[in-house]
């Protein structure tokens, strides 16, 4: 380990006295202190802090990738420069060399990571004390309860539409319904049935209401604490001034629990979030809301409008489960996962090529596995699309490329899978699961391969032989 | 019985071919060598650029793979990290790292031997003494001129006090200082019992400490064994002594064409050597205390350095043998029979100018190994000029001249 150890600290020095390190940190403090004076969001206290977050934390990821890549020339200028010749005639064993340089690049990486995390941090905290009020109480509040915290977020519970599709379905058999239908899969109209429920639950009638219910909030259920319901509606038909009455009722006292009815008057097709006392929620963690469709409202123009909450948008409760400091650190470690993957990826490379291919290699890596998601979206709306002109060619590049792609992804993680800036933002919480998910299988499967890779080709590798 | 040594280096049919893109040979470097380096050996790596000396040497090392045969360093692969760490190396050019200073390249280079701390900065702190840059050790090395990294250079092939060091081209880019300090530690380490491997392009310096060669040209060995062997003019004596008259001189010559029926071939006043000249030139500046941003006096070799080479694979084993509770006494290091005979007057000449079988006032120079620490070449040739002086007394009848005036 001393070895490890020491080569490690060779990298780091070098980063620091060769200055490619200090020109990211430089480049890193511009982009972060210089964000407050650029962005301005939505105007509002709790839009600034969370644009400034939001291009803060992707900035820093993306300039600390490329700085990962280009601090693989260390190894690359050694092999060059001959200076492993020194290296590798002293007892260090080969993958001790690899993995230290490998550490090196890990250990500056987390200490860059870390300035970056405490000056986001105080940045936060400036832009909180000195950003120009609007609402002075509401936005702190808001920007307190729905961003500076870890909320944990849960779904509503669903109904059993597939039972209800089943009834509905043998109902139709019975009357006759399907007889004669050419080609009939009954799996298809039980599907499509239960399909048709879920809409139809998912719409509120006029004066009309819906029963939402959440299990396991696991909440402190203390009367001063709150608990958030995250909601967002559309309507069949938009009122001229965009705004819908409804109400809401949380409680359930056939448990015990008081009732507290929330009247609103919201913006339509945006979120919403409302503030409930904890002990709405019922002691066995159940919560029960209530939401009635006021429109049309008394004394109003007469809006029929039918309230509908999508699956997509839908409602949520959230609850606060942690700091925003826990969840800024547990971000930062998910960010660092991928550094580190990303460090091992740049090391493999210089073993293997000279540093301007092997910082092209690293780097399409790091593009793969930052809009993996994305192109993997791409490639399947492609493939859909092959009755077009040139179906055939199209249909093999898409093919080709879709199991090049699929074989990459054994061994390139898709980043987008752990990319917790915008949960972070949106004051979620980063949960522990997700950190250790993302630890072991970027950190200990995927890097410890690649690494492995790396140490293999460079123990075959004749040092001091001139290679271009 | 007495058992040799394990030899530290031994190839066996060693080649190298290096190979194209497409892997076919572009250059045989290295062609079925054969070489055995003894404990103790300083040993010679001669031949012109591109003969296969740096091959051979990185294919020693590790840094290159053999195409064919066989290498042992210590009886093991030299891959092998364990015999790493018995190794020093100064490789032809300094590759070092220029954004660090002298110390803490020193002391990066102690951490990958795993040396404890306190060890790494005594050491650091003596080898800086060595090479005389202890007062810019705080510099960093990419400021250094080229001598003075190449002296950071051997600094860190001694930091792990080696038994095996291994010299590409020491004494390139130094200044006749350098050289010569280079030299002085090379003598003095072969003196410690550690084993040399000189490869040099400067035959002077390979003629002045090393035991024995090997020539390379084209890849392979074209000549080998003790340079005293290779070199010695066997049909021509040679006498050095102080000025003479043309009275002794006529006297010398009759003596010689009476017993030996010849003529002497040659009579000249032989010149001091140029670097002899000029580090007396520069011993006197320092003297004056000039000052210099450059290298100072370089100071003694460490002591860490001074310990000789005891304990072979070899004397492990006798150890391990013998009762456990005996203290294990560091041997004395294999006495290279040539460095023995280098120094050794020609006594049959001697005997036979002087008619007489015995020489009882002959002062026999100390075998090199018995020489007292700090002794340089340059010592070694005035106790040689005092013993050949003292047989031109001897010849002259017993007459102290050593206090006539010179001419």
């Amino acid at each position: 380990m001393s070895r490890i150890w020491a080569v490690a600290r060779q990298m780091i020095a070098e980063g620091i006295r060769m200055k490619i390190a200090l020109v990211f940190l430089v480049l890193i403090g511009a982009v972060v202190l210089g964000l407050p004076l650029t962005v301005a969001g939505d105007s509002s206290l709790t839009g600034a802090v969370q644009s400034f977050m939001s291009y803060g934390l992707s900035a820093t990821g993306f300039l600390l990738g490329l700085l990962t890549i280009f601090m693989s020339r260390s190894l690359s200028d050694e092999l060059v420069h001959r200076q492993i010749f020194l290296v590798m005639t002293k007892p260090i064993p080969r993958w001790q060399y690899v993995v230290g340089k490998w550490l090196g690049i890990t250990v500056l990486n987390a200490v860059f990571l870390s300035c970056a995390g405490l000056t986001i941090y105080g940045m936060v905290h400036y832009i909180k004390r000195t950003h120009p009020p609007i609402d002075d109480r509401y936005d702190e509040a808001e920007l307190n309860n729905e961003v500076l915290v870890a909320r944990h977020a849960l779904p509503t519970k669903l109904p059993n539409f597939m039972q209800d599709a089943e009834l509905e379905y043998d109902r139709n058999v019975e009357e006759g319904m399907y007889t004669d239908v050419p080609g009939f899969k009954p799996d298809a109209e039980k599907i499509r049935l239960a399909q048709k429920h879920e809409s139809r639950w998912r719409v509120v009638g006029p004066r009309d209401r819906r029963i939402f219910e959440f299990e396991n909030v696991l909440c402190d259920r203390a009367f001063k604490n709150t608990i958030q319901i995250r909601y967002k509606t559309e309507v069949s038909q938009y009122p001229p001034d965009e705004i819908f009455r409804a109400l809401w009722r949380f409680g359930d006292p056939y448990k015990g629990t008081p009732v507290y009815d929330a009247p609103v008057r919201h913006v339509v097709g945006r979120f919403h979030t409302i503030r409930v006392p904890a002990d709405a929620v019922a002691e066995d963690h159940t919560l029960l809301a209530h939401f009635y469709n006021q429109n049309p409202f008394q004394g109003e123009r007469q809006f029929n409008n039918v309230m509908e909450f999508r699956a997509s948008d839908g409602v949520e409760v959230l609850f606060i489960v942690g700091s925003f400091e826990g969840n800024l650190v547990r971000l930062l470690i998910l960010m660092m996962c991928k550094l580190m993957f990303l460090a091992a990826v740049s090391v493999l490379m210089v073993t293997l090529f000279s540093f301007p291919v092997a910082c092209l290699t690293a780097f399409t890596v790091y593009i793969l596995a930052a809009v993996g998601s994305f192109l993997k979206d791409s490639l399947d709306f492609a493939s859909n699309d092959y009755a077009s002109m040139f179906s055939s060619v199209k249909e093999f590049l898409v093919q080709s490329i879709m199991h090049i792609y699929n074989l990459l992804q054994w061994i390139i993680p898709d980043f987008g899978r752990y990319d917790a800036v915008e949960t972070f933002v949106n004051g979620r919480n980063v949960s522990l699961v997700w950190v250790l998910q993302a630890t072991t299988e970027m950190v200990l499967v995927k890097s410890l391969i690649i690494l492995g890779l790396a140490v293999l080709f460079f123990h075959r590798r004749e040092v001091a032989e001139v290679s271009f | 019985m007495v058992e040799r040594a394990l030899p530290v280096v031994q190839t066996a049919g060693l080649c190298k071919i290096f190979r194209d893109f497409w892997r076919r040979p572009r250059v045989e470097a290295v062609k079925d060598l054969n070489l055995e380096i003894h404990p103790g050996e300083v040993f010679g790596l001669l031949g012109p650029n591109g003969s296969g000396k740096t091959t051979t040497i990185k294919m020693l090392l590790g840094l290159l793979y053999p195409t064919s045969g066989r290498i042992s360093l210590f009886g093991k692969a030299p891959t092998d990290v364990a015999v790493k760490a018995r190794i020093g190396f100064l490789p032809e050019e300094s590759y070092l790292y220029r954004f660090l200073v002298a110390h803490e390249t020193l002391d990066y280079y102690g951490r990958l031997f795993r040396l404890p701390a306190r060890i790494r900065r005594d050491r650091t702190e003596r080898l800086l003494d060595m090479v005389g840059l202890r007062h810019e050790a705080r510099r960093p090395i990419g400021e250094y001129s080229k001598g003075m990294a190449r002296r950071i250079g051997l600094a860190q092939a001694l930091i792990n006090d080696p038994e095996f060091l291994i010299l590409d081209e020491p004494t390139s880019g130094l200044d006749p200082i350098g050289a010569r300090q280079i030299k002085d530690v090379i003598c003095e380490l072969g003196r410690k019992g550690k084993t040399i491997l000189l490869s040099s392009h400067v035959l002077a310096d390979v003629e002045d400490v090393c035991d024995r060669v090997t020539i390379l040209y084209g890849g392979q060995q074209r000549a080998a064994g003790d340079i005293s062997d290779l070199l010695c003019q066997r049909d021509v004596t040679q006498i050095t002594t102080p000025p003479l008259s043309e009275e002794t001189m006529g006297e010398v010559r009759a003596l010689i064409r009476r017993l030996e029926q010849r003529d002497i071939l040659s009579v000249s006043h032989p010149r001091v050597k140029l670097e002899d000249f000029f580090l007396r030139i520069v011993e006197e500046a320092q003297a004056a205390n000039i000052r210099t941003s450059g290298v100072r006096k370089g100071g003694q070799m460490p002591e860490f350095l001074q310990k000789p080479t005891g304990t072979t694979t070899h004397d492990v084993v006798e150890s391990l043998v013998e009762a456990s509770s005996r203290k294990t006494q560091p041997l004395t290091p294999l006495e290279p029979a040539s460095r023995r005979a280098r120094y050794e007057p020609s006594r049959e000449v001697l005997d036979e100018l002087l008619g007489r079988k015995d020489t009882p006032t002959l002062r026999e120079p100390p075998p090199m190994g018995d020489l007292e620490p700090g002794l340089s070449p340059s010592d070694v040739s005035r106790i040689k000029k005092t013993a050949d002086a003292s047989v031109i007394d001897d010849l002259l009848g017993g007459k102290d001249r050593s206090k006539k005036p010179e001419k």
